[in-house]
């Protein structure tokens, strides 16, 4: 009698185990949030740096999280803020000490060498809807968590850099409206020469700063799979992207902040005060404006348009999981919470903009609009570990060129040359 | 006195109080738009030319900054941290710096260099090995953790310190109390430590601004956001691309009341110092 | 013991030790060998957590800068000898840094001395509201780095920065601004004000602790013999003081070749590098890089050079009282 019983149990477990698996790997589409499953349980850690006090934060806590816990009851997920500047170090100190968090908002800029030190757990391997998440978000902003073939987080939250103009220094050129041309931007500057307010500012040479430039020029640092800087960086798309700064500035239509002096007007500063006519930036400005020049009104359009169309560049955040978590299905679980419509749109409201392609954000906040459309373009820097002193390279190399110690074609034959070796470390 | 002489103290003392007013003026201007800006209400950049008084002035900021996530608990934990901090590296450092003082012994010399080689290798370096270290010896994540490596990165400094104000002990003191029979603990602590009040006072100032202000090694070693300390608090009111600077100064002054409080309480030992005691009988 | 009045001289750090009470033969060994352990008994509670907590993370540094270094788990390093320092040694960058922080060094160390010394005596006696004075020029030094880097730089800014308005349209000593931190050595004179202006009130209190051991009685003594203000500031206080000043430069220096936020914040290395300090190279090297055998390395040549100086002066400043 126990017998057949037990075994009748035995048999009932395991089908309550196989449909409750069969469940969980039917659930995993990108938009609703996900079933409930039995087997999720126990706690995790969650490194951000989002500021206290923040919206951002609040909603983390009064909205995220409560959201995630109402649909896995019993699990928990700590939150821990961490002050923005001390992230990386921290990161790479614990790291080394083997002490990790299960999931993580990093930097785009990080994803890259954390993978390559083997601290992250392939996504793309490991969560079997990944496909689906992946295509509902913007290309640019997936390629940054892309590292030697694989996929090491997905995106988070995302931003780009569209042009800002004063309409009050574009009157003192007799524009009406904001350069959407490369040359439209040669001849604003000849139009605006020794009036005192330069064409276009900004405040470093660095990936940042000139990728959507050599972009848009239909130039590019390296190949498609960042193996070569040679022919791509020093050609001559790139170079021309380039040169039309350099010509500006040489014609003391853009301001000498682009070494990256501090003693200058900031770009914003300029801008509001109509010093600079236009300046390239992202959507956090609208609060700092509002706050710092609340007269000014501030105006957006796309990125100028060069022989290789509109292309700005991609920054933001993305969602990573360690592969040293002692609860990686629940790390994954809340991965793919993030990602929900729930999530991302609780979080667009406070300024976070999302990754989601098809997710109407201008509803929560129009002046999203012209950044979500330049996103469709938009490209990320490239993804490979040594990108830090790639850009640093980059940038040293153009400031000897702005500094009069090379031309242009010059600086980035030099810089490719010393990239090459970086990109094949990988 | 004569006239005159009252008459060229009083000017001497007028010409002091003139130049140090102005030298005062100087130094905290800095920390007076600190403290304006932290009555303004939601100013998230610097401004240029800087308005001295708020207008609106608000305690929107204080509210909000103390209120904020535990920072009432980051508070206590620096507190407690400062305090076991300050009283263990002034103990250790006093100890270490009467050795060096007043005791002659091989390798003074070098230990002593040994120590101070503590003070001139860059953290930064030795950031990843400490972490190491402290996990292996489970003082991560621990606000007694924390203490036991500030000690260890205070000693250096406060014995440097502490060994030049020992060391200008008239010896004679010294030798008196050993021919009468004292110990060297015994003249330690009736003989040196006495003396030196300004010398520790001003040890313990150090100890306590070094431990309270103290960031970098915080925000790595500490995890828990309940253990975090005041520093950790204030940065996190920065943000990426914006930050309330309001709330920051607010959270700023507020987390230099103990400090100053420390250093005035401190301050009577450190002047009231010891004359032509020092060389009485 | 009668009191004495100007007899009594202070002693120096250097070398001078209490005579002990005579003891007969072999009861003098036994007493020096006592008096040893008394001493490393005293020392060994700070060495054990300096040791802990300080020296094997430097020796660990020190080993690591032989390396190509990977802390991280599966991570290899590779032994690369001399490779990194022989690279230190000829990195222009890290030499243009080593000449900025010379250069801040010898603005700000005497400054903050002299400086510091002025405040200290005109604090050293009776003065209404000399408690307030001694909280005011505490004031800097507990205001926080990040927040006081911040404003020099709008302080210095180009255009509407206070130090221009001041010298152009105040005191008329220039045509027009001054571009501060556009180019390398006014930036790094900028930096020093800042360095300074921190720095004069902890120099102050720690000299002022020490003025108030001399004995009120050398100057009365002075003066009665003859000795004018600045005379008597010179053979009575500064003597006596020597041990606070050999110990505020030491510290001083080692600051000053440290120096690391006011770079980042009121400059960023800017413009093109040119105000970049060691320390932020370092950091760079290390902490962005990922390069911590190099890092090490920097840092070991750094310590090195910082330990010359400190060596050097405190030998000098002993030779002096001998």
């Amino acid at each position: 009698m126990l017998r057949v019983l037990t075994r009748r149990r035995l048999l009932a477990g395991a089908a309550a185990v196989a449909a409750s698996v069969v469940l969980a790997g039917c659930g995993g589409s990108g938009k609703a949030g996900s079933q409930p499953s039995a087997q999720l349980s126990g706690t995790i850690t969650f490194w951000h740096a989002y500021s206290a006090d923040s919206q951002e934060v609040k909603t983390l806590n009064d909205v995220i999280i409560p959201g995630f816990k109402k649909l896995h009851p019993g699990v928990d997920v700590k939150q821990v803020a961490i002050p923005y500047d001390q992230l990386h170090q921290k990161l790479i100190t614990s790291a080394a000490g083997g002490e990790v968090p299960d999931v993580l908002r990093s930097d785009i800029a990080w994803v890259s060498e954390l993978a390559k030190l083997g601290l992250l757990e392939p996504l793309d391997a490991a969560m079997p809807d990944f496909r689906t998440l992946a295509d509902s978000t913007f290309p640019g902003s997936l390629a940054t968590n892309k590292y030697k073939g694989k996929y090491y987080g997905l995106p988070l939250d995302t931003n780009t850099r569209v042009l800002m103009y004063s309409q009050a220094a574009l009157d003192k050129a007799g524009v009406s409206a904001p350069p959407k041309t490369f040359d439209e931007v040669k001849a604003l500057g000849d139009k605006l020469a020794g009036t005192g307010v330069s064409a276009f500012a900004d405040n470093g040479l660095s990936g940042w700063n000139v990728l959507p430039w050599i972009w848009s020029a239909g130039g590019d640092i390296t190949d498609a799979d960042y193996t070569k800087a040679t022919g791509h960086l020093n050609s001559a798309a790139s170079v021309a992207g380039v040169q039309l700064l350099f010509d500006l500035y040489s014609k003391k239509e853009l301001p000498g902040i682009i070494l990256g002096g501090t003693g200058g007007t900031s770009t914003s500063d300029g801008l509001a005060t109509a010093k600079y006519a236009t300046i390239l930036d992202g959507p956090w400005m609208y609060p700092i404006f509002a706050s710092s020049h609340p007269d000014f009104k501030l105006q957006v359009g796309p990125m100028p348009a060069g022989p290789g169309g509109s292309i700005s560049v991609v920054g933001g955040e993305d969602v990573t999981v360690f592969r040293q978590s002692k609860n990686k299905p629940l790390a994954l679980e809340f991965t793919r919470y993030l990602l929900s419509q729930e999530a991302q749109l609780a979080m667009a409201k406070v300024g976070q903009m999302s990754v989601l392609k098809d997710l109407d954000v201008t509803s929560v906040n129009p002046t999203y609009g012209p950044f979500v459309a330049q996103l469709k373009s938009a490209k990320p820097r490239p993804p490979v570990s040594n990108w830090p002193k790639i850009d640093d390279l980059l940038q040293k190399k153009l400031q000897g060129a702005f500094q009069g110690q090379l031309t242009v074609q010059q600086a980035l034959d030099q810089a490719a040359a010393e990239i090459d070796p970086l990109l094949a470390q990988g | 006195m004569s006239v005159q002489t009252r008459r060229y103290r009083r000017t001497r003392t007028v010409a002091r109080l003139v130049v140090l007013s102005a030298g005062a003026a100087l130094l905290i201007v800095p920390f007076l738009y600190m403290v304006s800006t932290s009555f303004k209400p939601n100013s998230l950049v610097f401004e240029w030319p800087p308005k001295f008084i708020p207008h609106p002035a608000t305690l929107a900021n204080y509210v909000q900054a103390w209120g904020a996530n535990d920072f009432a608990r980051y508070f206590g934990n620096s507190v407690l941290v400062a305090c076991a901090s300050t009283l263990a590296t002034t103990l250790l450092a006093a100890l270490a710096a009467y050795a060096f003082a007043r005791f002659r012994f091989p390798g003074r010399s070098l230990l002593f260099w040994v120590l101070m080689l503590g003070l001139m290798v860059p953290s930064v370096v030795i950031l990843i090995p400490q972490y190491l270290v402290a996990t292996w010896l489970h003082l991560n994540n621990s606000l007694s953790g924390l203490v036991v490596f500030y000690i260890g990165a205070g000693v250096a400094l406060n014995t440097f310190l502490l060994r030049g104000f020992f060391a200008s002990v008239a010896t004679e003191l010294d030798e008196a109390m050993e021919v009468d029979g004292a110990g060297p603990m015994r003249r330690f602590v009736a003989l040196y430590l006495p003396l030196s009040r300004p010398a520790l006072a001003t040890s313990a100032v150090f100890s306590f601004l070094a431990a309270w202000d103290e960031y970098s090694w915080a925000v790595t070693s500490i995890n828990d956001p309940a253990k975090y300390t005041l520093p950790i608090a204030i940065a996190q009111f920065q943000g990426q691309h914006a930050t309330s600077w309001g709330l920051v100064f607010a959270a700023s002054v507020i987390a230099m009341i103990p400090v100053l409080v420390v250093y005035a309480l401190a301050q009577r030992h450190i002047v009231t110092g010891l004359q032509a005691g020092a060389l009485k009988s | 013991m009668s009191t004495q009045v100007t007899a009594v001289p202070r002693r120096e750090a250097a070398g001078e030790q209490p005579t002990h009470p005579p003891t007969p033969g072999t009861g003098r060994r036994r007493a020096a060998a006592r008096r040893a352990l008394t001493a490393y008994a005293l020392l060994v509670p700070a060495f054990v957590v300096f040791v802990v907590v300080m020296l094997v993370p430097i020796a660990k540094a020190a080993q690591v800068s032989l390396y190509q270094w990977s802390p991280f788990p599966g991570g290899e390093s590779t032994w690369v000898g001399a490779a990194n320092y022989t690279r230190a040694l000829h990195d222009d960058q890290f030499r243009l840094g080593v000449v900025n922080a010379l250069v801040y060094m010898v603005i700000t160390v005497p400054g903050q001395i002299l400086l510091g010394l002025v405040v200290a005596l005109l604090l050293e006696s009776r003065l209404p509201a000399r408690p307030l004075f001694r909280v005011l020029f505490y004031l800097p030094v507990v205001t926080s780095w990040v927040v006081v880097s911040l404003l020099f730089r709008y302080l210095f800014v180009t255009d509407g920065g206070l130090v221009n308005w001041v010298l152009v349209d105040g005191l008329h000593v220039v045509d027009h601004p001054v571009a501060w931190l556009d180019s390398r050595w006014s930036a790094i004179g900028a930096m020093s004000a800042l360095g300074i202006w921190k720095g004069v009130g902890w120099a102050a209190i720690i000299l002022l602790a020490g003025l108030t051991g001399v004995p009120a009685e050398h100057h009365e003594a002075a003066a009665v013999d003859g000795a004018g203000y600045l005379r008597r500031v010179w053979h009575v206080t500064l003597p006596a003081l020597r041990g606070q000043l050999v110990f505020v430069t030491v510290l001083l220096v080692i600051g000053g070749f440290q120096v690391f936020i006011q770079s980042l914040l009121m400059t960023n290395g800017g413009p093109a590098g040119q105000t970049e300090m060691p320390l932020t190279y370092l950091y760079k090297q290390a902490f962005k890089y990922l390069d911590f055998g190099y890092g090490s390395a920097l840092a070991m040549v750094m310590t090195v050079l910082v330990l010359v100086l400190s060596v050097g002066q405190t030998i000098l400043a002993n030779r002096r009282a001998a």
